[in-house]
């Protein structure tokens, strides 16, 4: 998207009490953070969805599949 | 762009609008057209992608302008206060959550975020241009999501509103059960969308201007006329006044009715939770 590169690169970071409420869209349980992968991690589906200029991208679609 | 699908057979199957009118209902239709489920939602994400951009001009040519009317009228009802944890689905632009901060902070400054969710990063984008430029920068969380599958906790919202979304929902009755399960008890649900006349007179009239003009005008103003086709076609598709207030009861929620607007071109619907 063309108007995603016009954004200023600040307010990245996910507000601490919108990660509280957010859950795995699957299996509607608890995320595991990574700050440094800016990932949220559901350890249940073994997916990890991640954040994009302080956006959770919450889709399946959209996530990475974890391998054991 | 959008392109015209392909009947998937396989898909198809997952389309089970049961006969006798129980639990699922699948708006498989893209527009009138036949999809899969998953078919759809990509279709209806890649129509939202190329109009996001003229949204606004999409939704004056859609309402002859008065969906701004409309909306106050919707966050007027909807009354929401400063210290209510708020959800606004699909509501990328922004133009709802916007209304609701106002309103929310007019006595009091709240101190939490309203939380808008949207399947579509392009209506994010839009959205939170929209509030860096009003200066309100910091009064949203912005989530990409599916209202289908909601990444929130159970019972987390006092108020949940989609506005002009729920049509573009493949599963309606799986979207209005993940609303009612991240409702807290006693939490409120309103919903503004394009609805249907009830004087069939006015309706053949509504309908010709939206199926004859609507593409037309798409073309002209966005160069998308499939993308104002479907816009056309899945307002006609949606269910109607009574249909909807079927729907939300049977997902659970209480003390359903709906009020018209502009004679039921469009309607809001509203629900409890418990």
């Amino acid at each position: 998207m063309s108007q995603k590169d016009e954004l200023p690169n600040t307010h990245t970071r996910v507000d601490p009490r919108l990660l509280e409420v957010l859950v795995c869209p699957i299996t509607k349980s608890s995320l595991r953070y990574d700050a440094a992968a800016q990932e949220l991690i559901s350890d249940a589906a073994k997916l990890a969805f991640p954040i994009r200029d302080g956006i959770p991208i919450m889709l399946i679609d959209d996530a990475r599949r974890i391998d054991e | 762009m959008v392109n015209r699908p392909q009947k998937k057979t396989e898909k198809s199957k997952l389309n089970n609008a049961s006969e006798n009118g129980q639990t699922e209902t699948t708006q498989s239709g893209f527009g009138y057209q036949k999809t899969a489920p998953e078919m759809r939602t990509k279709l209806v994400r890649e129509v939202f992608e190329s109009v996001a951009p003229k949204y606004d001009v999409m939704n004056d040519v859609m309402s002859l302008g008065i969906h701004r009317l409309w909306k106050r009228d919707f966050v007027n009802g909807v009354a929401p206060k400063a210290d209510e944890a708020i959800l606004d689905l699909a509501g990328g632009t922004g133009d709802i959550a916007f209304l609701m901060q106002n309103a929310r902070s007019r006595f009091t400054e709240p101190d939490n975020k309203i939380t808008i969710c949207d399947i579509n990063p392009a209506m994010l984008n839009v959205g939170k241009q929209r509030a860096m430029d009003k200066g309100l920068h910091g009064k949203f969380d912005w989530v990409e999501g599916n209202a289908e599958e909601l990444p929130f906790d159970d019972n987390s919202f006092d108020v949940v509103t989609i506005a002009f979304g729920l049509r573009n929902v493949t599963r309606l009755s799986k979207a209005l059960s993940d609303i009612l399960r991240v409702l807290k008890p006693g939490g409120r649900f309103y919903c503004l969308e394009f609805s249907h006349i009830p004087v069939p007179l006015l309706q053949k009239a509504y309908d010709r201007y939206s199926f004859g003009f609507l593409p037309w005008a798409g073309e002209k103003i966005a160069g998308d006329r499939a993308a104002y086709q479907y816009l056309a076609e899945s307002i006609r598709a949606f269910p109607d006044q009574a249909a909807l207030v079927k729907l939300m009861q049977n997902a659970g929620f209480n003390a359903v009715a709906y009020r018209n607007l502009s004679i039921g071109i469009a309607a809001i619907h509203h629900g409890f939770k418990g």
